[in-house]
């Protein structure tokens, strides 16, 4: 619900008039001695310890920035400057609404870093931009769009022409698309709460996933460990979203068709000093962006310095995306000794909220049908506020 | 399945304590599975010996870490007669007949094979076997802890570095890193534990500490406050035999430590791999089932939850048509 970097999607497409340079690879001296000591004792790239993006950079590019791979010195302070400004004025809507009631997360919550060098971490295609939709994706997010607004049509969020209705329109009679599933397995909140499976992923504890680049809230860690021959990450995300990733590191091919992870199946390789992963088997009930069971993925890691380590993903989907695009991230080393990442707790331990939701919903039924409340479908418990306003930098 | 494996994992294990590629190549092609190289793994990480790869418990700790007699299900109830002995499964399990029943074990406790519970910790234990489904937090997919995680039914992979060494789950894709160097404790309990670790010659010793009070040692209810410390012991027997030994010290709910024991195994498949088990998906039936506009599997009163089973067996599949009946 608050995949920060991936909201804007739709905005129109940009041309690119800056072209994009890769840094020439020229290796000093001093580079090359700093090589030798970022290798394990058995002679492997080292990309061991607790990494994270200590920057915040947008998955796009915004169209204020269309002509620029990098922010000026000038603009990074600026924006440093409005976005510190943010944490200090919290909104909110009017007392004793829906809305005002839903808004759980105000800038406490809020993890704001520094605005990072790149205008996008989207480094392909060089607009910084998700390549357009394919047909056949557009069609889907619109049919799925269509059936969560006609969800809201009924209710105060449509009738103020809200936000969260946008592209709806307000009807004071519930649509009788309330008994409808949706067009596929749903992973987004809707207003409704029959089951489990009306919630979305994330209140369901079942997010944390890749390629993963972070939310404002809770960061984004990994660690890394390894062995002659091994590779194991641990990823802290979000609230609670931790979770493990074994690379299979022995040249066998990927898991069989049949089976599919929430994590997908992780197979790696050496190509220099590059760890090189290739991400499959996706199971079709996550998705990223509209991606399912067929996001592919290739993950290059590379140790850069004693600090740095350089993390690219090239993401695929010839069903999503009518080509595939890359995202670069630079992370940093964080202390050993501080030991700041956490692999608990992990949401499902302490999720009251799930339930809770649900056994609301049954009490507004039991409600309605005893004649003591309101009809459940005028009422809007899907759209949640957030009492931040808007990041510049998104 | 086990019979087919047996001389592929008495090939494999040799290949892993050979060093040579080829051998592991030819190997894995006589195995008859994907010819992937078994990784031959070097026999020691910076001196030490080296635990890497994936391991399995092969007991019946889970059950009950004690000495038990094999039971008729998970979950029992009166029989015909008035003894305990002769109780018979009870609805939650009974349509899984003998996939449902506990199979017996002589037990993993050390010495006496006694649990030294303080009095009113007995009744605790006690109270938490009787009300198994309700309050074992493995039903729930919640967190195993630690030592649980080590010998559930459920491989885990360790991969051993110089400074850490690491431990991945596949039960509900959990996992710890054993520290070897220093740094800060977690800042509040956890379900895992904080685990630091030193060698003791060629020993991995871990001390385990900073656990809060909600996980279980099995599903008997043998538990634990959040005074628990462990004190873990891994020595290698043979490349692929782990020996697992356990200080177990609570002084709120044991009146003096008490140690486990067990072999950990290598899962020797060429092909082996840690897959998922996000069990959090599997129990929300079990757990949010009731709250459900339209309930699927179970029928609640409140709080209460009744299973209706009807399984009516089709002609061919009646027991007595197995036996030379068609």
């Amino acid at each position: 619900m608050h995949t920060r970097p991936l909201t804007s999607i739709g905005v129109a497409a940009v041309i690119v008039s800056v072209l994009f340079l890769f840094r020439p690879t020229q290796v000093t001296v001093a580079q090359q001695t700093s090589e030798a000591a970022l290798k394990t004792p058995w002679g492997e790239p080292d990309l061991q310890g607790i990494w994270t993006d200590e920057s915040d950079t947008p998955l796009q590019r915004s169209p204020r920035y269309a002509k620029q791979e990098f922010f000026t010195e000038a603009q990074r302070a600026e924006l440093d400057k409005e976005r510190a400004a943010l944490l200090g004025r919290d909104k909110r809507v009017e007392r004793g609404t829906e809305l005002d009631v839903a808004g759980a997360y105000n800038s406490v919550f809020m993890m704001l870093k520094h605005t990072g060098t790149r205008t996008s971490l989207i480094v392909d295609p060089p607009d910084g931009r998700i390549p357009s939709l394919t047909p056949e994706a557009q069609q889907r997010a619109a049919a799925e769009k269509q059936f969560r607004l006609a969800l809201l049509q009924a209710t105060e969020t449509c009738k103020t022409e809200s936000v969260a209705c946008s592209g709806g329109k307000y009807d004071p009679t519930p649509s009788p698309r309330f008994s409808e599933l949706s067009s596929r397995y749903n992973t987004a909140r809707m207003n409704r709460h029959n089951g489990p499976e009306d919630g979305s992923l994330m209140d369901r504890c079942l997010t944390g996933g890749l390629p993963e680049f972070g939310t404002a809230y809770g960061g984004s860690f990994r660690r890394i460990v390894q062995t002659p021959g091994g590779i194991a990450m641990y990823y802290d995300v979000g609230q609670g979203q931790g979770w493990q990733r074994n690379i299979v590191m022995n040249g066998s091919p990927h898991l069989p068709a049949i089976i599919r992870q929430w994590f997908g199946d992780s197979r790696g390789h050496w190509e220099g000093n590059t760890l090189v992963i290739d991400v499959t088997n996706f199971s079709p009930k996550t998705d990223f962006l509209g991606s399912r069971e067929k996001l592919h993925l290739v993950e290059r890691w590379t140790r850069t310095g004693p600090k740095t380590l350089e993390y690219a993903v090239t993401i695929e989907d010839p069903t999503v995306w009518t080509r595939p695009w890359t995202v670069k991230e630079e992370f940093t080393k964080q202390s050993e000794q501080e030991n700041k990442i956490y692999y608990e707790p992990r949401c499902v331990e302490g999720n009251y909220a799930l339930p809770s939701v649900m056994l609301s919903a049954r009490m507004a039924d039991r409600a309605f049908a005893e004649g003591r409340g309101p009809d459940p479908a005028k009422s809007d418990n899907a759209t949640d506020f957030v009492g931040v306003e808007e990041d510049p930098l998104q | 399945m086990r019979g087919r494996f047996s001389r592929s994992m008495f090939t494999v294990a040799f290949a892993a304590a050979a060093a040579s590629a080829a051998i592991s190549v030819s190997i894995a092609r006589t195995s008859g599975q994907t010819p992937a190289a078994p990784a031959a793994r070097p026999g020691r990480v910076a001196g030490k010996p080296n635990f890497s790869g994936i391991w399995q418990a092969n007991n019946e700790a889970n059950w009950d870490l004690q000495a038990h007699a094999a039971l008729p299900g998970a979950v029992t109830q009166p029989g015909i007669f008035p003894y305990d002995y002769a109780r018979v499964p009870a609805a939650p399990v009974l349509a899984l007949g003998a996939a449902g029943a506990v199979p017996g074990s002589l037990g993993v406790v050390q010495g006496d094979g006694q649990i030294p519970y303080k009095p009113e910790a007995l009744l605790v234990k006690k109270g938490n076997a009787e009300h198994w489904i309700d309050r074992d937090p493995e039903l729930k997919c919640y967190l195993p802890g630690i030592p649980r995680a080590m010998y559930m039914p459920y491989p885990f992979q360790i991969t051993q570095s110089t400074d850490k060494i690491h431990m991945a789950y596949e039960f509900s894709n959990t996992a710890r890193t054993i520290h070897l160097d220093k740094v800060a404790g977690p800042p509040d309990d956890t379900w895992m534990g904080h685990s630091v670790g030193h060698w003791d010659g060629d020993t991995l010793v871990v001390d385990v500490t900073n656990f809060n009070d909600r996980s279980w040692f099995d599903r008997a209810g043998n538990f634990h406050s959040d005074a628990l410390h462990l004190v873990e012991r891994f020595t290698l027997m043979s490349p692929d035999i782990i020996q697992y030994e356990v200080t177990i010290e609570d002084p709120k709910v044991f009146t003096r430590p008490w140690r486990i024991a067990m072999p950990l195994y290598r899962r020797v498949e060429p092909n082996m791999q840690l897959l998922e088990f996000r069990c959090n998906e599997f129990v929300e039936e079990f757990m949010y089932g009731g709250l459900r506009k339209q309930q699927l599997v179970k029928h609640w009163e409140g709080e209460t939850m009744s299973i209706d089973i009807t399984r009516k067996v089709p002609p061919g599949d009646r027991f007595y048509d197995w036996y030379g009946g068609k």
